[in-house]
């Protein structure tokens, strides 16, 4: 989120996509419900299903699951067209009127310049600002450099400036990272917005081709429906009226895509063209569908992070100065303007969190111990992983607090692969579907005697019997105490992986290894080492002081071994230790600022400074500087969150301004502190995104049509498919016709509350959501047993025939959608009663992955229906 | 009636005439075969049981001493279904049983436009054509054929309750069901008083099942008639000139 | 019943005579807030009452809608109903109603409760079912316009939401109110909760097109102690049936007010008749009998 649940309650205008709120979030919903009842709020909501959020919602669009951008894509041109949009906004914070290099191609053929169609991916050296000054009112012509640079480019590496390994597809290991092509350091430019390589005029031609008619045509929303929610979404812009704010919310509906990506991307641009980011009420804003999913994320939970976003060192990063200039942008905006720039200061976060690994055995001499960080030489997502173990390559895995034979596509796969591994560790509370995928159904007595994959079952702690933080979708860092002991001889998942850490340290040290550096100098400092209290991790991870360090400006001194108040305070000098910079500030000297509660709420904004801890700097809404006009004013005087102030010469708010404290307007420093830029990217330049600068509408790897857009290139190019022979995918015209999508319901959380008498009790057994045209076609009645088949496996459950999905025309034909929730398994009160089917959803879903975020297509894929 | 219903109740009648006995001294006739007296005092056991548990529905601020018998009010209000069943099932064969005497009959409504001279005692014998049943006992009868139909009627309704037949049947099943009960408890104060003390010697017909030859041409003269061939006020005046004064 | 203070009897069912403490202190009617134009389904409210009332599990069937049964149970006193209701141009909508004991001002189930003290109103207006006294004849199921007392075939008595008249008792509110997650469950006074609820159906009418929109609190049983807010007070029906004008059996009021009295004293007639013949009258005995002296009493026969 770039705002926050309680921030909801500021909008005026809430745009509701790819996420179920009421169902999947409630407690969080209510803050959009205060909104509606405390400020009329309007709240529109797109979704395949009328879902409990549609059933409040003032206006509620059944679109075609994977049509989203094609939805988003008409919102921006009509937004464009009808002057919807915040033009003071768009110029001054967004790259709106940047210059793109001559040589960029928008995609009308449904590819951008410098695609390589062998290797499936793109050259993106076309995908960047032109070098230069102010063009406004200069003569149109290509610089003969541009296009020599495009040549240049043309077989270079496609890794991204600053991005790591984006775009790696499955198998792609990628070269060498000499010819990295950077952002200018002086960006061309025209404020007039008229160049017709201004960013702007390339978005109005790239969305002018998403007409109504052609929205229609994809999404199967009816042109009138389509122009009313449009139309009441942007009236907030009405009459570039700048004091209402629009939100939009969205949830895994919008990730679990082959394009989920750049699906957030498009609404990220609306509301950059709308100016709603940075404002209360305003922001895209992300809800989790765990209570610390965005810990895990903050946290590395991805292949290709280091804690706090640090992008891993790739095998070509041969020492630290290598690697730090890889990842540390360098500023790129027009000359008179001012940029941040904050990732500036990576050096200093990789060098502390290098210290906080490896303590002492990090120095200066030794480039703070960088050679023990594992250097990533491909694709290590979850999907790929898993894939590997099919293919035999990968032997064993640990599945600690996550049901891989559930969560993944195409769990047969899956469960095949497990078949093939040596060995499994599952640390669970409940016997899953993972620990016990050898009793899948189908897999017969005989057929056990053959699978030779040893299973560890490690009985672990439920979340009530744990301490530690909770991170959630607003970044609040949450300190939550234990309820109940764990049971039995259940044990707390830090006492289980300091036990594993400390028997492998001591196998090295015993037997020594390849390696055993990394393991052996490892800081593992804590107080127990055998079951490390979480109190002293979450310090570990704030940092402290190694030195004495002071800062000359305030002449402020912190002490060696003193918690840091800030990251601030971080230096690239080995003098500080820091887990996660983001979470720097959370465990001070003043204590756990996470364990605060304070309710006081000065502004009436709920912003409640004082309740736990928000990342980064306890800022409550991201980029807060642009609330405000050029001249530091806020937009809306009645929700003000920062403020120039004048007489301090120095940034004021009611909030923690997302911004350098004294940087005056005059200066002009772009509030997106975070891009080298400075200013929020309607276009993304180079190697960030690996599928195009402007969100672009493809089909979903299984379609029933081929994109109208561009049917020579109906899907996304740069995603590959998978080629084991357990990956098999469904063209358009087969048999399989019905657009199927998944998703969770309210009554249960992913896989566990099966296990839980009183969640069964509310839904007790699995049902597929049937529209009833279709269902009277097929001749199903409600409570009736279906099959639903895809190309890879079939699911049976009770048909629920509703009229809350109806039928669409898409592209001209008649077509029907149908929804299947995940929660049901082969284990659970209601599978080992035998009232189940015992199939799992995921049986049904598609191997194939986002190319940036590398998230499965749950959402929409292709089936067909029968009656058992 | 069809001549299945006399064939079971004369295999009824006989099978339980082995299993008990009627005893009939000189100078008495046999009224009630054991068969009859065993429906009766049936019907009788299930009348009360149904009549003690009902008033734990009916008024439990006046009968809440009735309920503990029955282990307290939830039981009484599961049994008392139960029990009303029982009377409705014995009633129905004595219905059967009697459906031949108890067929009404000029007599009767002759007898009931006599009743206010037999109540006052100003006739000390019935009309001449009383016969086995008079015309009161008739109407009880009648009164208890038609109340049963409405107990079980309602009582079903009231049983199955308004998630089977909805609020407004059981609401006025409530008091047709009510209603018919109290015209019965109405009627068995007077049953009881004249099988009793009212009229000396009937109750007796119910234990051992005979009555003394006074007591039926005092009573009943027809049936007297019918069973002994004497008419009845003649010998009564026989047995007056006897100087034989009627046992009680 | 736990404290006086705030939980006084107001109505006894079945019970002769006036109640014990009645107006003897100044007592707020309660109300419970329902705005089904934000509830989002969610359930909290139904689990929260499980779990507050300590009530058994008891399985349920996927029967085609994701209401979590029919109809509420013994042990199971708080349901939402899901409705889909077809508007005129097409489109769905999608109406979610928490069905619980409405509290009514008139209460049918008291009315028809043959057993005293087995129902109690209480003066704040919470009805509440005492089942130490509860007979199980299951009257108040007939007499209910909603469908809400249900009897367990196991204890032979009958059980609903009591308000949690042990709460509220207590100074808390409702556990479902508690749960709520949207705010769209509120508990105070009746005057507030009508106040507020008028207040959201006129801004639903004014800013969020719902022409109808309007308060559900029937005055055809005195109103209730449990309030609706609804997109469209004209057809309540529509919320999984929601009686537009709820009444309770007349015959009730004639049975008990009437018939019972009548038929008490009809029935104790036979009685005082037949021991009124007998001393009077006298048995009339089979004959002959000795000859009837002159009966006309003489003074020293007196």
């Amino acid at each position: 989120m770039t705002n926050g649940w309680i921030d909801i309650k500021n909008t005026d205008m809430m745009l509701i996509m790819g996420g179920n709120p009421a169902e999947n979030h409630p407690c969080g919903f209510k803050w959009a419900i205060e909104a509606k009842l405390h400020r009329n709020a309007k709240t529109i909501v797109v979704d395949p299903r009328l879902t409990r959020t549609a059933a409040t919602a003032d206006m509620y669009l059944q679109i075609r699951a994977g049509a989203d951008i094609a939805f988003l894509g008409g919102l921006i041109h009509y937004a464009i067209q009808n002057n919807r949009i915040a033009h003071d906004y768009l110029v001054n914070y967004t790259n709106a009127a940047f210059i793109i290099k001559d040589g960029f191609k928008l995609p009308d053929d449904g590819l951008y310049s410098g695609f390589d169609a062998e290797k499936q991916v793109y050259d993106k050296a076309t995908w960047n600002y032109e070098e230069g000054g102010d063009l406004a009112g200069k003569p149109v012509m290509p610089t003969p450099a541009a296009q020599q640079e495009q040549a240049a480019h043309a077989k270079g590496s496609d890794t991204g400036q600053g991005q790591g390994l984006q775009g790696a597809g499955p198998a792609g290991a990628k070269g060498g990272a000499a010819a990295v092509p950077l952002l200018p350091p002086k960006t061309a430019y025209d404020l007039t917005l008229q160049h017709p390589r201004c960013v702007f005029q390339l978005l109005k031609k790239q969305y002018e081709r998403y007409t109504p008619e052609m929205v229609e045509r994809i999404t199967g929303i009816p042109r009138d429906q389509f122009l009313k929610a449009v139309d009441l979404f942007t009236s907030v812009r009405k009459d570039g009226d700048m004091t209402k704010v629009a939100t939009i919310i969205y949830a895994v509906g919008w990730t679990q895509h082959s394009f989920g990506t750049q699906i957030i991307r498009a609404a990220a641009m609306i509301q950059l063209l709308m100016g709603n980011i940075g404002r209360a009420g305003g922001g895209v804003n992300a809800l989790r569908g765990h209570s610390n999913i965005q810990g895990a994320t903050d946290m590395a939970g991805i292949f290709d992070n280091l804690p706090g976003y640090l992008k891993m060192p790739s095998p070509t990063d041969t020492d630290l100065a290598t690697y730090l200039k890889r990842i540390t942008p360098t500023v790129a905006k027009p000359d008179p303007w001012d940029s941040f720039n904050y990732w500036s200061n990576t050096p200093k976060f990789a060098v502390s969190f290098l210290k906080a690994m490896y303590g002492p055995a990090a120095t200066k001499e030794n480039d703070y111990a960088f050679h023990y960080v594992p250097k990533i030489d491909r694709n290590y997502s979850w999907v790929n992983i898993w894939n590997d173990m099919y293919e035999g390559t990968v032997k064993g895995i640990f599945a600690f607090g996550m049901n891989g034979v559930m969560i993944g596509p195409d769990s047969e796969k899956n469960i095949n692969a497990l078949k093939k591994a040596d060995w499994l560790v599952v640390c669970e509370i409940y016997p899953d579907e993972t620990s016990e995928f050898w009793q899948a159904p189908g897999i017969s007595t005989d057929e056990m005697k053959q699978i030779n994959t040893t299973v560890y079952r490690l009985p672990g702690a439920g979340f009530a019997e744990k301490d530690g933080t909770f991170v959630n979708s607003a970044r609040w860092l949450q300190w939550k105490n234990v309820a109940l002991p764990p049971p039995g001889q259940c044990k707390l998942d830090q006492e289980i992986l300091a036990t594993i850490f400390l028997k492998v340290r001591e196998l090295y040290q015993k037997d020594g290894g390849k390696f055993p550096d990394p393991i052996l100098n490892a800081s593992f400092a804590y107080t127990n080492p055998y079951s490390p209290s979480l109190s002293e991790v979450a310090k570990e991870i704030n940092g402290k002081a190694t030195a004495d360090i002071t800062d000359p400006k305030t002449n402020t001194t912190i002490k060696a071994g003193q918690q840091l108040p800030s990251f601030a305070w971080l230096k690239d000098d080995g003098t500080t230790s820091s887990g996660n910079w983001l979470y720097c500030g959370s465990w001070t000297e003043a204590g756990a600022m996470t364990q605060r509660r304070g309710t006081e709420d000065p502004s009436g904004l709920g912003v409640y400074p004082n309740w736990a801890w928000s990342w980064p700097l306890n800022r409550r809404v991201l980029y807060n500087r642009a609330s405000c006009d050029v001249e530091g004013k806020p937009w809306d005087a009645t929700r003000r969150q920062v403020w120039w102030d004048e007489s301090k010469n120095s940034w004021a708010g009611v909030d923690v301004p997302d911004f350098k404290a004294d940087s005056p307007p005059k200066d002009h420093m772009g509030p997106f502190i975070m891009n080298p830029e400075g200013i929020g990217r309607l276009f993304v330049p180079l190697g960030a995104m690996a599928d195009g600068p402007f969100p672009e509408f493809y089909e979903p790897i299984e379609s029933p049509i081929l994109n109208p857009l561009h049917p020579n290139q109906s899907t996304n190019p740069v995603v590959k498919k998978y080629k084991t022979d357990a990956d098999k995918y469904a063209m358009p015209g087969q048999e399989f016709n019905v657009i199927c999508t998944t998703y969770r319901l309210t009554e249960h959380y992913h896989y566990w509350t099966k296990n839980n008498p009183m969640n069964v009790q509310l839904v007790p057994e699995p049902f597929v959501e049937v529209p009833a045209e279709l269902a009277d076609r097929m001749g199903i009645s409600g409570g009736e047993k279906v099959r639903v088949t895809s190309a890879r496996g079939h699911y049976i459950a009770k048909a629920m025939v509703t009229r809350r999905i109806r039928p669409m025309k898409i592209d001209g034909k008649e077509m029907f959608q149908i929804g299947i929730p995940i929660h049901w398994g082969f284990r659970g009160i209601a599978e080992d009663e035998g009232k189940t089917a015992r199939t799992l959803t995921n049986q049904l879903t598609p191997t194939v992955i986002d190319p940036n975020a590398f998230t499965p297509e749950f959402k929409g894929f292709l089936v067909k229906i029968e009656k058992v | 009636m069809s001549t299945a219903i006399e064939r079971f109740d004369d295999k009824a009648r006989d099978a339980f005439d082995r299993m008990g006995q009627n005893e009939v001294y000189e100078g008495e006739l046999l009224r009630h075969r054991v068969y009859t007296r065993f429906l009766h005092w049936m019907v009788a056991l299930f009348f009360f049981l149904a009549l003690f548990t009902g008033f734990g529905i009916y008024m439990p601020w006046l009968f809440r001493w009735f309920t503990p018998i029955f282990g307290g009010g939830p039981l009484a209000r599961a049994m008392h279904p139960w029990f009303g069943l029982g009377f409705v099932v014995f009633f129905a064969l004595q219905m059967l049983n009697w459906i031949q005497p108890m067929t009404w009959t000029a007599a009767d409504t002759k007898w009931i436009r006599n009743l206010r001279s037999t109540v006052s005692g100003k006739e000390k014998q019935d009309p001449p054509d009383t016969g086995f049943f008079n015309g009161g006992q008739k109407a009880q009868f009648w009164e208890i054929v038609g109340g049963s139909v409405v107990f079980l009627i309602t009582g079903i309704i009231l049983w199955k309750g308004a998630r089977t037949f909805g609020c407004w049947p059981v609401a006025i099943s409530y008091i047709l069901h009510d209603i018919s009960a109290v015209i019965m408890l109405g009627g068995i104060f007077i049953h009881i008083y004249l099988s009793t003390i009212g009229e000396p010697g009937t109750f007796q017909a119910m234990i051992r099942g005979a009555v003394s030859e006074a007591w039926a041409w005092t009573f009943h003269p027809a049936w007297y008639k019918e069973v002994t061939g004497r008419d009845p006020v003649q010998a009564c005046e026989e047995a007056r000139k006897r100087g034989q004064i009627a046992k009680q | 019943m736990s404290d006086r203070k705030t939980l006084q009897i107001k109505q006894i069912s079945g019970h002769s005579g006036p109640s014990p403490g009645f107006d003897m202190q100044r007592d707020a009617e309660v109300c419970k807030l329902i705005d089904t134009t934000i509830c989002i389904g969610c359930k909290a409210c139904e689990v929260a009452c499980v779990e507050w009332n300590d009530m058994p599990f008891s399985p349920t069937t996927f029967d085609n809608t994701y209401q979590t049964m029919p109809a509420t149970r013994w042990n199971f006193w708080n349901l939402i109903k899901f409705n889909e209701h077809q508007r005129e141009d097409g489109t769905i909508q999608w109406l979610m109603r928490k069905d619980q004991c409405m509290h009514c001002a008139d209460p049918g189930c008291l009315r028809a409760c043959p057993a005293d003290g087995a129902i109690v109103q209480y003066t704040n207006g919470i009805v509440d079912f005492q089942q130490e006294n509860c007979i199980g004849c299951e009257y108040c199921v007939s007499g209910c316009p909603y469908d809400i007392p249900k009897f367990n075939p196991a204890t032979k008595k009958v059980y609903k939401c009591t308000l949690c008249s042990d709460r509220v008792g207590g100074g808390l509110e409702p556990a479902c109110i508690k749960a709520c997650p949207t705010g769209c469950l509120k508990f105070g006074t009746k005057d507030d909760m009508k106040y507020i609820a008028e207040e959201r159906a006129k801004q639903l009418r004014e800013n969020f097109g719902f022409e109808k929109a309007g308060v559900y609190d029937p005055q055809s049983i005195g109103g209730t102690h449990v309030v609706y807010v609804l997109h469209d007070a004209e057809n309540p029906e529509r919320y999984g049936g929601l009686p537009r004008n709820p009444v309770i059996p007349w015959s009730y009021t004639v049975w008990k007010w009437l018939f019972k009295p009548v038929l008490g004293t009809f029935a104790l007639f036979g009685l005082v008749g037949v021991l009124f013949h007998y001393v009077t009258v006298g048995p009339r005995l089979p004959q002959p009998q000795p000859p009837l002296k002159d009966s006309t009493p003489r003074e020293k026969e007196i």
